[in-house]
């Protein structure tokens, strides 16, 4: 029977269905996260999947060392629930650009519980002469820091204590993935397992890619492992891989050089007879091409440190990055 | 000793020979419009300058990507529109040439950083777009060396009206039509060895030897030609010597050029026969009649 | 002679307000005219008028038979950079345009025309002094010397005594009485009455509008004085037509 009072109970039965319903989608609507650099970005959408509207603040190419904030990405700041941060004072301009945006949410910095390496200086006039300088050839192990032994006392010309580019080590990506998927999985606790299981489905890869690696950079011959690079971002993979990368640049974009660094780096590159020197995406390469010149060693490729290359480049994701790095340096070096 | 101290450096190494040549094209071409600048109370004008070619290299970075041709052009475009735009709002009303410069480099600039931003890569355009004199390649020098020449041509050229224009202006629009050209053309000889020398070897760098031994040549010559010669002299051994030092200490060698320039110029501010310090305070001993 | 200079209705003014009002004369060929009037006449406005810096209100000025290059101009203050590293040589040689050019070589007879102006201005030796270390009368000497080069058919002179001494303004006035006896059209702006009586045969009394043009003894009466200042107190201000008052 038609009652006012069925038709008040099915009215309040539709009303508290339609409230139920933007809810149900509200479960469904990503969660906001800004992720401070590509490199970074592509590990956070593989682990976030569809659950995550991601914005990356330094996109592909791009450098993060100089990088200035834009209103743009500081509205992404404001409305994001998770921030992803490299660390290791690799986004200078990071903390400003937070409080200035009011960031409430939850900061994840990627690098927590990677053992860092200590920046050295490259103050040496004479590579002949300083044998105790030459951090390059000896692999101290020491309490905090595995790898490099340097203990400077002079502050860096460059950011921070610590090589920042700790992403180069595919045993640390692996930290990264387990930093990322943690702190999705406290933002958002209802996809937790599906970020646990991107997650392994990304360290499988990772691992998988490792082995290859490994494998390329075994067969290096032994007086082939010194590798000349614009700029200081490889220090994680020539301590993986018991390799030497040299630069006359320091570990950020911004510092200039000496003719001193320059000379030294050629005498070394002479003396060590190396064939092959490389240039980097986001660097002015005239300075390795000039080297390049007078050394007669040829421009083995581009490598890729600090960012990803665009869509259509070899470098489009981590591990697209790290494969095409480290084929680039075995068909240089090796041949 | 000398040997290994002063041309080992440039015996054993191409780089260093190559950054030595790029710093005396400089010297040679940047300095004379330099002592130019200076005469005219324009000095500041090459800072300004590195800004206001801003959105030319963004433009050339839009169109033609990283390439450092493509955004030395736009940067070149950029910095005559400016200094001409400049040029000729300070003939034209009654803004003098300062302000109305600076009014136009702003505005170069604003666009240049509005244009990176919206379209732009997160690259540091103007780090990749200015060099170190470390890196000089072969276009580079041949740019340098180019510039330099067709600097002094014009300069040489210009001569006599370029001076009228600086001593008299008044006089030279009375008596020819030549006062608006050589106005001009002074400014495209400021932006062309500026523009190549950021190209080449940085703005610090660029600036600091087109002013710095001007400055410092007016304590020890009188006559243009003489500051001239002083101004490129000392343009020329602070290279030399900012290098070595740059190799025999690990110093930054752009910084280190315009440095020991710097000493020079603290050292003509205090020793130099012409107005300098020292000169200024000697009690006279007898009057010139 | 004929008329150089003709003023023909001519208004004379800054921002459309008038400095000139209404000139109607002639300047003969071949004359030495003092301007004189009170300040803010229009005097020198007046000169500015002739070289072409400024454009006509109303009316015109007509130019008869003198091309640009023979019309030479002496600015009450003039722009020089002082402090620009020429010298006096450098300085008077700038007369010598109008034969060299931008890139002509100076030809042999010209340094010794260079060192006869320097003398005709009394300042031979001065040669390689910086014109930044000149007084105030060896400048005007300097740039009288230039003039001299310049071999000008028209001169025209805004204050050209304003401020030096007495020696340097006789000998100056022996050059312009040189330039008068070779047949050139001379227009001088002076303030001193008595300089003006002793050497200057044709007179014309500005007080924004004509007070009297004509032999100097007529017009540098008291008469004609008391009118012009006259005329400039009534105009003072008011920047529209100003009728004749009352003579």
């Amino acid at each position: 029977m038609t009652s006012l009072r069925s038709v008040f109970a099915s009215a309040t039965a539709l009303a508290t269905l339609s409230f139920t319903i933007p809810t149900a989608s509200w479960a469904e609507q990503p969660i906001p996260v800004v992720a401070t650099f590509s490199i970074l970005g592509d590990m956070v959408e593989r682990i976030g999947g569809e659950h995550i509207a991601l914005t990356t603040l330094v996109g592909p190419e791009g450098d993060a060392h100089v990088y200035q904030p834009t209103p743009k990405a500081a509205r992404s700041v404001a409305e994001a629930d998770l921030l992803f941060m490299n660390g290791l004072e690799f986004e200078g301009w990071l903390e400003r650009l937070a409080e200035a945006a009011s960031f409430d949410g939850a900061m994840v910095v990627a690098t927590t519980g990677v053992s860092p390496i200590a920046f050295e200086e490259h103050e040496d006039d004479d590579h002949d002469e300083h044998d105790e300088h030459a951090g390059h050839d000896e692999h101290d192990e020491h309490d905090e820091h595995a790898g490099h032994d340097e203990h400077d006392e002079h502050a860096g010309h460059d950011h921070g204590t610590f090589d920042p580019h700790a992403w180069q080590s595919l045993d640390n990506a692996v930290i990264y993935a387990n930093n990322i998927a943690a702190g999705l999985a406290q933002a958002d606790p209802a996809n937790a397992s599906e970020y646990y299981t991107n997650r392994a489905a990304f360290v499988a890869e990772i691992v998988a890619l490792k082995s290859d690696i490994d494998a390329m950079m075994a067969a290096l011959p032994a007086d082939k492992r010194t590798v000349v690079t614009p700029h200081d971002a490889f220090g994680y993979f020539a301590e993986a891989y018991d390799l030497t990368f040299e630069a006359p640049q320091g570990m950020s974009t911004e510092s200039e050089v000496s003719a001193a660094d320059v000379a030294a780096l050629i005498t070394q590159i002479r003396r060590e007879s190396i064939s092959a020197v490389f240039i980097e995406s986001i660097t002015d390469n005239r300075m390795m091409e000039q080297i390049a010149n007078e050394t007669g060693a040829t421009i083995g490729g581009t490598l890729y440190s600090d960012a990803l290359s665009g869509e259509t480049g070899p470098a489009s994701t981590y591990l697209d990055m790290m494969r095409h790095n480290a084929t680039t340096l075995s068909e240089a070096l090796g041949s | 000793m000398i040997w290994d101290l002063m041309l080992a450096p440039f015996a054993d190494f191409g780089f260093m020979r190559r950054a030595l040549l790029g710093c005396i094209a400089v010297s040679v071409g940047a300095t004379p419009v330099g002592v130019f600048l200076m005469l005219r109370h324009m000095s500041l004008t090459g800072d300004a300058m590195a800004h206001a070619i801003l959105p030319g290299a963004a433009i050339g970075y839009l169109v033609s990507g990283l390439s450092l041709g493509a955004m030395t052009i736009g940067g070149l475009v950029a910095g005559m529109i400016v200094a001409l735009a400049s040029g000729f709002v300070a003939r034209v009303t009654s803004l003098r040439e300062d302000a109305s410069l600076a009014a136009f480099y702003l505005i170069s600039l604003a666009l240049g950083v509005l244009i990176v931003s919206t379209h732009g890569n997160n690259v540091d355009l103007m780090h990749v777009l200015f060099g170190t004199v470390l890196a000089l390649d072969d276009t580079a020098l041949i740019l340098l060396c180019s510039f330099a020449s067709l600097s002094v041509l014009v300069l040489a050229l210009l001569f006599r009206p370029l001076v009228l224009e600086c001593a008299d202006p008044q006089f030279l629009r009375s008596v020819s039509k030549l006062s608006g050209v050589t106005h001009f053309t002074f400014l495209a000889l400021v932006v062309m060895n500026l523009v190549g020398g950021f190209h080449a070897l940085g703005t610090l760098m660029a600036v600091g030897i087109m002013i710095l031994p001007g400055a410092a040549a007016r304590f020890w010559a009188e006559s243009i030609a003489g500051l001239i010669a002083v101004a490129a002299l000392i343009a020329m051994f602070s290279s030399l010597i900012g290098l070595l030092l740059s190799f025999h200490y690990s110093l930054p060698s752009g910084p280190a050029i315009i440095l020991v320039a710097g000493v020079g110029y603290g050292l003509s501010l205090i020793f130099g026969p012409v107005g300098g310090a020292i000169a200024q305070n000697l009690p006279r001993r007898k009057f010139e009649t | 002679m004929s008329a150089a200079l003709v003023f023909k209705n001519l208004t004379l003014g800054y921002d459309r307000l008038p400095a000139v009002q209404q000139l109607d004369t002639e300047i003969q060929e071949g004359s030495l005219t003092a301007i004189v009037g009170p300040n803010g006449a229009g005097k020198s406005t007046l000169l500015k008028g002739v070289t072409g810096a400024l454009s006509p209100l109303e009316g015109q000025v007509h130019i008869d038979g003198f091309r640009d290059e023979e019309i030479a101009y002496l600015p009450q203050q003039s722009e020089i950079d002082r402090s620009f590293p020429i010298c006096v040589v450098d300085l008077v040689a700038m007369g010598l345009w109008h034969e060299i050019g931008a890139f002509g070589r100076l030809r042999p007879a010209m340094p010794a025309r260079l060192d006869a102006a320097i003398a005709a201005v009394g300042l031979t030796g001065f040669e390689k002094r910086s014109i930044g270390s000149l007084s105030g009368g060896q400048m005007q000497r300097a740039l009288f010397a230039r003039l001299l080069l310049q071999d000008a058919q028209l001169v025209l002179l805004d204050e050209p005594f304003a401020a030096i001494d007495t020696k340097t303004m006789a000998d100056l006035i022996d050059v312009i009485k040189g330039w008068h006896s070779e047949g050139r059209t001379v227009l001088a702006v002076l303030h001193d009455n008595n300089t003006v009586g002793a050497h200057f045969p044709q007179t014309m009394m500005l007080a924004r509008e004509l007070v009297a043009h004509g032999p100097t003894a007529k017009v540098l009466t008291s008469e004609n004085q008391f009118r012009a200042r006259q005329m400039c107190e009534a105009c003072a201000g008011t920047p529209h037509v100003c009728g004749k008052t009352a003579a």
